[in-house]
C-alpha cells in the first residue's frame, strides 16, 4: 500500500511553510518531499554567493520569485576587504535572466552591482517589483534611470548605504507617469540633489507609498511639501534638518508632521538643529523605530525627544546621549528591543566620556524586552557586564565595542574575561556576540563552554594563544560565522579543528599568526572549503612559515571561484609550493 | 614590503596567561604592533573602530559643537610616547592637587608639577594661544579658562 501523500496535497501543506529554515528541513525528509518543496519555493536565500552556482540555484528552484544574495564578508564594512576581491552580481543576474525570467525581487548585500547589471534587470524581468541593495557599489545613477524607466510594476527601490557614482539627480524623472505602484523608495545614500518637482510628481501619483527615505540634499522646505503629499507614510527618512526657516514655514512643517498619523519609523535628521527638535514631538508617541545616528544633538534635546517615545522598540543614537540620556530612555521607552549607540568621534579619544558602561546597565535594568545591543564606548567593567547579564538573560545579540584596544576593566584593571563569561552563561539564547577590551584565552574558554546557541562571533585584539581559537571551534556548537582580527593564534588550532569549518558558513581572520603552510595544508585536507589567502603585499617567494595577511575560508558546493583577483591565492591557482601569484617586480 | 602588521605582541604563545598589569598593556600600546595607527601617532585608522564608511566620513567632517549644557570641560591628556590619550573633565577637580592625583592614578605613575627633571613625569599644558606651558604657574580658575590639552612628559628630557 502506497502511504505517500499525493504531491498536490504536499504542495498545499508546504504552501504554509514560510521560513526557509523549515523548508530546508522539509527538503531533507525524503526524495519526494525534496522535489515538492523545491518546486514550490518562491523565496530563495543564498547567504554566500560563492557557496553555490547561479545555475544550480535556478535549476533547483524553478518557481523562484525572490532572490536574496550576500557577497563580501562582514568585515568588508570596515575596509578590511580590498577592492576587487569579488562579490559580483553579474553572473547571478545573467543566469536568472535566462532561467528565471519571472523573477520579481532581488535583494543584494555587499555585492558589486554595475550599471550593466541594472540594465539587464530592467530588460529581462518583466514582472520585476523590488530591488533592495544594501552596502553595494559599482553602479551609477544611470543604472537607476534604467530601472526607473523600464520596471512598470516597481514597488520597492531601496539603496541602503550604497556607494553610488552620482551623475546627477535626473534619474528620478525617468519614472514614467504611468508608474503608480511605488510602495518604498530609499535614496538616502545619494549625494547629489534630485529635482524636487520630479520627486513631488512621483510621490503624488504613488498612493501606496509607505516608505520614503530622502537624501541629505532634500531641504526642510521641500520636506514640508513632500509630507503634505504623502501623509500616509509609515517610514520617513528626512533630508538635512538644518536650513533656516521663517516662522510661517516652521509652523507649516509642524502641521505637516502632525498629519503623519501612520508614522512608525523616523531616520535621516542630518545636522538637526536643536530648535527643530520640537517639530518631531507630534510623531513621537507613534514611533517604534528612531534612527538618530546622524543627529548631532546634545543630551538634553535627546532626552526631550525620547521621553515622548513611549512605544519605541528600536533606537539608534550617538554617544552624545550620555549615561543621563540613557537613563531617560530606560524610564520612558519600556518597549525597547534594540539599542545601538555609535561613537561621536572617529578617533578613539574623541568619544564622549560621559557615556560609560552605566548607560547600558540602566537600559538593561529597565527595558524587559531588550534583545539586541550594539554599544561603542571608551571603556567597560566586569561588574557592569555581570549586571547586564543578570538583568537581561533574554539578550540575543550583544556587540560591545570598547574603543581602546586591550582596555582592561577600568576599575579593577583586570581583563574582561569574567564579564563576558557572565554574558554567555546568563544569556542562554545568545546568537550574536562581539567582544572587545582586554581578553585572555580564558574568555574564549568561557565562550566555548557556554555559547551553545552562538551563531556569529566577532573578535578583535584579544586572546593569548592558539587555545583561544581551539576553545571556540571545539565548543561553540552552533557557530556559523566567525570573524577575527589582530589576535595571536597560529596554525595548530586551525588545523586541528578543520572539520568544524565545514559546519560553518565562513571564517575570516586578518592580522593573526596563521602561516602560508597551514593554509596550504588546510586546503589539501578540506576540498569542500575555499581557503582564500588575501594578501595585498605578497612576498616574491612565500615560504611556508611566512604569515598571511588575511584569510577567508568558506564552505562551498561550487568549487574554486573563477573571478579571483591577483591578490587572492587559493590552492587551485597555485598548488606549487612557495611561489606567490604576484611574483612580479 | 614586509607584512609587519600580522604579528601581535603575544605571538610567542605563552599559554600561561597571567593577567597583564596595566603597565604591560600600555607598553603594548606604545609598541603599537597591531594597533592600526602604527604609521602616524594619532591619525584615525580606516578600519578601527569598526564603523561603516558613511559614519566615519560624517564624523570626520563633523564640527561637533563643544558647547555643553553642563559646565564640563573636556580636554585630551597624552602621555609622551603613548599613542592613545584619554579625555578628562577638568571641571570635576577642585584644583591642581586633585588633578595630579587623578592623573597619577590614571597613568599609573607619579605625575608632578614643576620643572622637568631626570626622575619625574611632569605635567604640561597647551594654552589657547597654542603654547606649551608648565602646569601650576597660574591660579586654577585661570588655568581652566586657558587650557586646551594636557601632556605628561617623560623624565630625562632636556
Amino acid at each position: 500500500m502506497d502511504l505517500r501523500l499525493p504531491s498536490k496535497v504536499l504542495e498545499h501543506i508546504f504552501s504554509f511553510v514560510d521560513s526557509n529554515e523549515d523548508r530546508n528541513s522539509v527538503s531533507l525528509v525524503c526524495k519526494s518531499w525534496f522535489e515538492t518543496e523545491r518546486l514550490t519555493r518562491k523565496r530563495v536565500f543564498v547567504r554566500n554567493c560563492y557557496a553555490v552556482t547561479p545555475a544550480a540555484v535556478a535549476r533547483r528552484f524553478p518557481e523562484m520569485r525572490s532572490l536574496t544574495l550576500k557577497g563580501k564578508p562582514h568585515f568588508a564594512d570596515y575596509n578590511l576587504v580590498p577592492d576587487g576581491w569579488g562579490g559580483y552580481a553579474w553572473p547571478w543576474i545573467e543566469a536568472m535572466a535566462e532561467k528565471s525570467p519571472a523573477l520579481e525581487e532581488l535583494r543584494l548585500k555587499r555585492m558589486v552591482v554595475t550599471d550593466e547589471c541594472l540594465e539587464k534587470i530592467a530588460a529581462s524581468f518583466k514582472e520585476f517589483k523590488a530591488l533592495v541593495l544594501t552596502s553595494c557599489e559599482g553602479f551609477s545613477t544611470d543604472g537607476l534611470a534604467a530601472i526607473a524607466v523600464a520596471c512598470r510594476n516597481l514597488r520597492e527601490l531601496e539603496l541602503r548605504e550604497c556607494i553610488v557614482e552620482d551623475l546627477g539627480g535626473d534619474w528620478l524623472s525617468y519614472f514614467p507617469e504611468t508608474l503608480t505602484s511605488l510602495v518604498s523608495l530609499d535614496f538616502s545614500c545619494l549625494d547629489s540633489e534630485v529635482k524636487l518637482s520630479d520627486l513631488e510628481l512621483l510621490v503624488s501619483r504613488s498612493p501606496n507609498l509607505k516608505s520614503l527615505k530622502l537624501n541629505r540634499d532634500v531641504s526642510l522646505d521641500a520636506l514640508g511639501s513632500l509630507l503634505r503629499l504623502a501623509p500616509q507614510l509609515v517610514e520617513l527618512g528626512t533630508g538635512s534638518f538644518s536650513d533656516k526657516l521663517d516662522q510661517e514655514a516652521v509652523s507649516k512643517l509642524s502641521q505637516a508632521f502632525t498629519e503623519l498619523k501612520e508614522l512608525k519609523s523616523l531616520s535621516g535628521l542630518w545636522d538637526v538643529l536643536p530648535e527643530y527638535i520640537p517639530l518631531l514631538y507630534s510623531v513621537c508617541p507613534g514611533l517604534t523605530s528612531l534612527n538618530l545616528s546622524y543627529a548631532t544633538v546634545q543630551m538634553p534635546d535627546l532626552v526631550e525627544l525620547l521621553s515622548r517615545c513611549s512605544n519605541l522598540q528600536k533606537l539608534w543614537v550617538m554617544d552624545l546621549i550620555e549615561d543621563k540620556g540613557l537613563e531617560a530612555v530606560a524610564s520612558s521607552c519600556k518597549e525597547l528591543r534594540e539599542l545601538r549607540v555609535f561613537p561621536s568621534g572617529a578617533d578613539v579619544d574623541e568619544t564622549n566620556v560621559a557615556l560609560t558602561e552605566q548607560g547600558l546597565v540602566s537600559v538593561s535594568e529597565a527595558c524587559p524586552n531588550l534583545e539586541s545591543v550594539l554599544y561603542f564606548c571608551a571603556q567597560f567593567t566586569n561588574e557592569a557586564l555581570v549586571t547586564i547579564a543578570r538583568n537581561r538573560p533574554n539578550l540575543k545579540c550583544v556587540r560591545l565595542c570598547v574603543m581602546e584596544p586591550f582596555a582592561p576593566d577600568h576599575k579593577t584593571q583586570q581583563p574582561l574575561d569574567e564579564g563576558f563569561k557572565a554574558i554567555v552563561e546568563g544569556c542562554k539564547g545568545l546568537q550574536r556576540l562581539s567582544v572587545s577590551g582586554l581578553l585572555t584565552d580564558k574568555a574564549f574558554e568561557y565562550i566555548g563552554t557556554h555559547g551553545k546557541k552562538l551563531r556569529m562571533l566577532s573578535i578583535a585584539f584579544a586572546g593569548d594563544s592558539d587555545l583561544m581559537l581551539h576553545h571556540l571551534l571545539s565548543g561553540c556548537e552552533s557557530l556559523n560565522k566567525l570573524e577575527i582580527r589582530d589576535c595571536p593564534f597560529g596554525d595548530t588550532a586551525l588545523l586541528e579543528n578543520a572539520a568544524k569549518l565545514e559546519t560553518m558558513r565562513s571564517l575570516w581572520m586578518s592580522s593573526c599568526g596563521v602561516s602560508f603552510g597551514a593554509c596550504k595544508l588546510l586546503s589539501q585536507k578540506m576540498p569542500k572549503l575555499n581557503v582564500e589567502v588575501i594578501d595585498e603585499h605578497p612576498l616574491k617567494t612565500r615560504p611556508d612559515s611566512s604569515p598571511v595577511e588575511k584569510i577567508y575560508i568558506y564552505r562551498t558546493l561550487a568549487g574554486p571561484r573563477l573571478d579571483m583577483p591577483e591578490f587572492v591565492w587559493t590552492i587551485h591557482k597555485n598548488p606549487e609550493i612557495g611561489v606567490s601569484n604576484l611574483a612580479i617586480e | 614590503m614586509e607584512n609587519s602588521n600580522s604579528y601581535s605582541p603575544y605571538s610567542s604563545s605563552s599559554v600561561d596567561s597571567t593577567k597583564p598589569s596595566p603597565s604591560e598593556s600600555s607598553v603594548n600600546l606604545s609598541l603599537s604592533l597591531t594597533f592600526p595607527s602604527t604609521s602616524s601617532q594619532r591619525e584615525t585608522s580606516q578600519d578601527w573602530p569598526p564603523i561603516k564608511p558613511r559614519l566615519r566620513d560624517t564624523l570626520k567632517s563633523l564640527c561637533l559643537r563643544q558647547r555643553r549644557y553642563n559646565t564640563a570641560l573636556f580636554v585630551k591628556v597624552y602621555m609622551e610616547g603613548v599613542p592613545i590619550g584619554r579625555k578628562l573633565d577638568l571641571s570635576t577637580f577642585s584644583g591642581y592637587e586633585s588633578l595630579l592625583e587623578n592623573l597619577s592614578h590614571m597613568f599609573d605613575t607619579s605625575v608632578i608639577c614643576g620643572n622637568r627633571d631626570r626622575k619625574h613625569h611632569v605635567l604640561t599644558y597647551q594654552d589657547k594661544d597654542g603654547d606649551w606651558m608648565m602646569v601650576g604657574d597660574i591660579p586654577w580658575d585661570m588655568f581652566l579658562e586657558t587650557v586646551r590639552r594636557l601632556k605628561i612628559t617623560r623624565p630625562e628630557r632636556c
